[in-house]
């Protein structure tokens, strides 16, 4: 039997990156998967098929997790489809890349919504549907909450309060039986990353990682289905970095062979 | 309301741009629109219609009447 079989995860902005990765992991162990997307429904239907030809089901919703009243259609429908969930992975993120000075409002608000906000609307609804269930849930966050990029403000905050999120939630579902933790990676290879390769505000990470490769969707997605397995019970709220050393190494001090 | 009326009131409501200024031949800097009224504009147009605007095909928008063209022609194809 494999070790996911028989439960249903959701995953917020699983159509491509990091979500698609993640819901095919998880899949390959035996979890059925809902797919969540907001703009790109082809992208999300070519994901679903992909997880059903691994031999488990597959449900594509269509929700902007930016707004609250989308969210609770989103879980109504969950609800009254399945009436119950065993994982939930918080993967969707948007975000506004300005400099400081430039971040108003409106900026602020977009980005916070849907990369904090929409973490905690969402697991209150799917707590609700992981009574009685061991559920688990892991968050998508980046190392921008700790360390500085050029324009990443707004970002990097939201993820900084999605990660204390973690933490709070963590210890608040201890008795409900849930598990939650979150995940944070360097520059990971997907559209999203050649986006900021393209306007010159990160160089291509491969250079400057000490393992000598980039983070790949995979690599994230291996974590989170370990966060999602019983493997790794005794770990709560916190957030696993996953950056093939960067963040210990930054000048890539890795000596070359003969030297060490 | 045309289809061109109801985009002029997302993009106005959204961007806060008087719905004067907003023209076919208009582009979105010179109606000072930044990328984030732009995105959320094509979020809300994308809901209203039920349709999908692909942000490479948003790209190719020179002006407001680019905007309103693709729209008529996705929703068209929508009957």
């Amino acid at each position: 039997m494999k070790s996911l079989e028989g439960k249903l995860a959701l995953i917020t902005g699983s159509g491509r990156g990091i979500g698609r990765a993640t819901a095919l992991r998880l899949a390959s162990d035996g979890c059925d998967i809902i797919v969540n997307y907001f703009r790109r429904r082809e992208t999300a239907e070519q994901t679903a098929d992909e997880i059903r030809a691994l031999g488990v089901n597959a449900t594509v919703i269509k929700a902007n997790i930016g707004d609250p009243a989308k969210i609770e259609e989103m879980f109504d429908t969950i609800a009254e489809s399945f009436g119950h969930l065993d994982i939930f992975v918080s993967n969707a993120a948007s975000g506004v890349g300005r400099p400081i000075m430039d971040i108003d409002s409106k900026a602020w608000d977009w980005t916070l919504d849907i990369n904090a906000k929409a973490f905690l609307l969402c697991a209150q609804r799917a707590a609700g549907l992981m009574e009685g269930r061991d559920g688990k849930m892991v968050a998508v966050s980046s190392l921008g909450s700790t360390f500085v990029w050029p324009t990443y403000a707004a970002v990097g905050i939201s993820k900084a309060a999605l990660e204390a999120l973690t933490r709070y939630l963590a210890i608040e579902f201890i008795p409900r039986g849930i598990s939650v933790n979150a995940v944070s990676a360097s520059a990971v290879a997907t559209e999203a990353l050649k986006f900021y390769i393209r306007e010159g505000l990160i160089k291509d990470a491969s250079q400057t990682t000490p393992v000598g490769r980039m983070v790949t969707p995979e690599d994230v997605a291996n974590v989170v289905a370990w966060l999602c397995g019983d493997q790794s019970y005794m770990v709560r709220g916190q957030t696993i970095i996953i950056d093939g050393g960067t963040s210990i190494a930054p000048w890539n001090a890795v000596p070359k062979k003969g030297e060490g | 309301m045309s289809v061109e009326e109801q985009v002029k009131d997302i993009v106005s409501r959204i961007a806060h741009i008087d719905k004067d200024i907003i023209t076919r031949e208009a582009t979105f800097k010179e109606m000072k629109a930044d990328s984030l009224d732009i995105v959320q504009a094509l979020v809300a147009v994308e809901e209203q219609f039920d349709i999908e605007i692909p942000d490479e095909e948003a790209q190719k928008f020179r002006n407001f009447g680019d905007f309103v063209d693709f729209v008529e022609k996705e929703a068209a194809k929508k009957g």
